[in-house]
């Protein structure tokens, strides 16, 4: 290799890495607000679907399932109180799910809504089906257990999706389990 | 000098003649991993399509000024330029579609087809042969996963593009990858049949 190779070469590599940068900087400016808007509004949006009677929702503290940043809610209309909605992580197949449980002041479960996951597609994604998690609705902590059989006292299990469906169930119920704890430990006046 | 082909001749080419999945069989994992449902195979395809054409024309246009030692880092730094280019406009702008294949959009950048074409094609000849090179690529690629995709989602959920036809699952396997593959040798061995019985041709293969 000469010199002529090496400089041409340098300058080959520099022209290219500033442009490519320019390319993606720019486009980054352009789209990174617009994803930091919507990922907020999302979390907005589940918020209110999880817990549609409540016109506030009250941030109440944060806790650590999985060692992954969570938070929980007190969902309020007018001044009357209505539940909380505590967000959960569930160890899946491939992913971490992350979801929203919403439960009554009787800590029964009113909703389940799931935020985030990459379980396999096809198979495991069906978790985010209504059919799914509508069987949490009106479930205590007892019962939030999966079974392999049709029930309509526990959680039945996706056909071929057994471990998301334990994962989604395991996070609702650590969330149920967690706010029990603390409201009961923190006497309400 | 290769010969010079018309557009048209370009796009067909990478439609049926050199179709990446059924002629070439290159780019089998994504082919496999995002055709679980059409939708997600259609929106693959678009965003491959896209990076095709841009790589194909960047590449074209510098194809002189590279020096020919470096030439594969230069592509693959292209290819990662553009990869990155649109998936932060998907999750921008097509979120709904983005939450479902965004994992698989960064691996375009790692697709063999892409590189191939870069390779054999777009260093070696001008900038509108290569983009329309890029884009019958690309349509070719898209109507391949669409048509596994087609397949895969019919037999394995019993629906197409989210909605369901039959309220069963006919074939619980086909959208597993095992499926995947399946489908894809299938669908390949229905091509080679008739590119020999009707166009005289040999077969993927080549024997």
């Amino acid at each position: 290799m000469t010199a002529k190779d090496m400089i041409s070469i340098m300058f080959n590599l520099t022209v290219l890495y500033l442009i490519g940068g320019l390319i993606l900087a720019g486009v980054y400016a352009k789209t990174s607000p617009i994803m930091y808007q919507n990922e907020l509004k999302e979390k907005q949006e589940a918020l209110k679907e999880v817990m549609p009677q409540a016109d506030e929702m009250v941030k109440l503290g944060e806790w650590a399932p999985h060692h992954k940043h969570a938070e929980y809610f007190e969902g309020e209309r007018g001044a009357e109180k209505l539940g909380y909605v505590v967000q959960g992580f569930g160890k899946g197949y491939s992913s971490y799910i992350n979801l929203f449980v919403a439960v009554d002041k009787d800590f029964v479960v009113r909703n389940v809504k799931i935020l985030h996951h990459a379980e396999t597609p096809g198979l495991g994604d069906e978790i985010m089906n209504e059919s799914f998690t509508d069987q949490f609705k009106g479930k205590t902590l007892d019962h939030l257990v999966v079974v392999k059989r049709e029930t309509d006292k526990d959680i039945q299990a996706i056909t071929g999706a057994t471990i998301s469906s334990r994962a989604v169930t395991e996070g609702v119920r650590e969330g149920v389990k967690m706010i029990m704890e603390k409201m009961s430990g923190e006497v309400k006046e | 000098m290769i010969k010079q082909r018309s557009n048209w001749e370009l796009i067909k080419n990478g439609i049926f003649g050199e179709n990446t999945i059924f002629r070439m069989a290159i780019s089998l994992c994504p082919s496999i991993a995002v055709t679980t449902g059409i939708r997600n195979a259609f929106y693959m395809g678009i965003a491959v399509i896209f990076v095709q054409v841009m790589v194909n024309v960047s590449v074209s246009a510098i194809r002189k000024i590279i020096h020919p030692r470096i030439r594969i880092p230069i592509f693959m730094l292209i290819i990662a330029g553009w990869v990155s280019v649109i998936d932060m406009t998907m999750a921008a702008f097509a979120r709904p579609a983005y939450k479902e294949i965004g994992l698989y959009i960064q691996l375009i950048v790692a697709f063999a087809s892409i590189f191939a074409r870069a390779e054999v094609f777009a260093s070696k000849n001008k900038m509108t042969s290569s983009a329309m090179d890029g884009l019958g690529m690309g349509i070719g690629f898209l109507v391949a996963l669409v048509l596994i995709g087609f397949f895969r989602e019919l037999l394995g959920k019993g629906a197409l593009w989210g909605m369901p036809i039959i309220h069963s699952k006919p074939m619980l396997i086909m959208i597993m990858p095992t499926g995947g593959f399946f489908a894809v040798g299938f669908l390949m061995a229905f091509f080679n049949w008739i590119d020999i019985k009707f166009f005289g041709g040999k077969g993927a293969s080549g024997v």
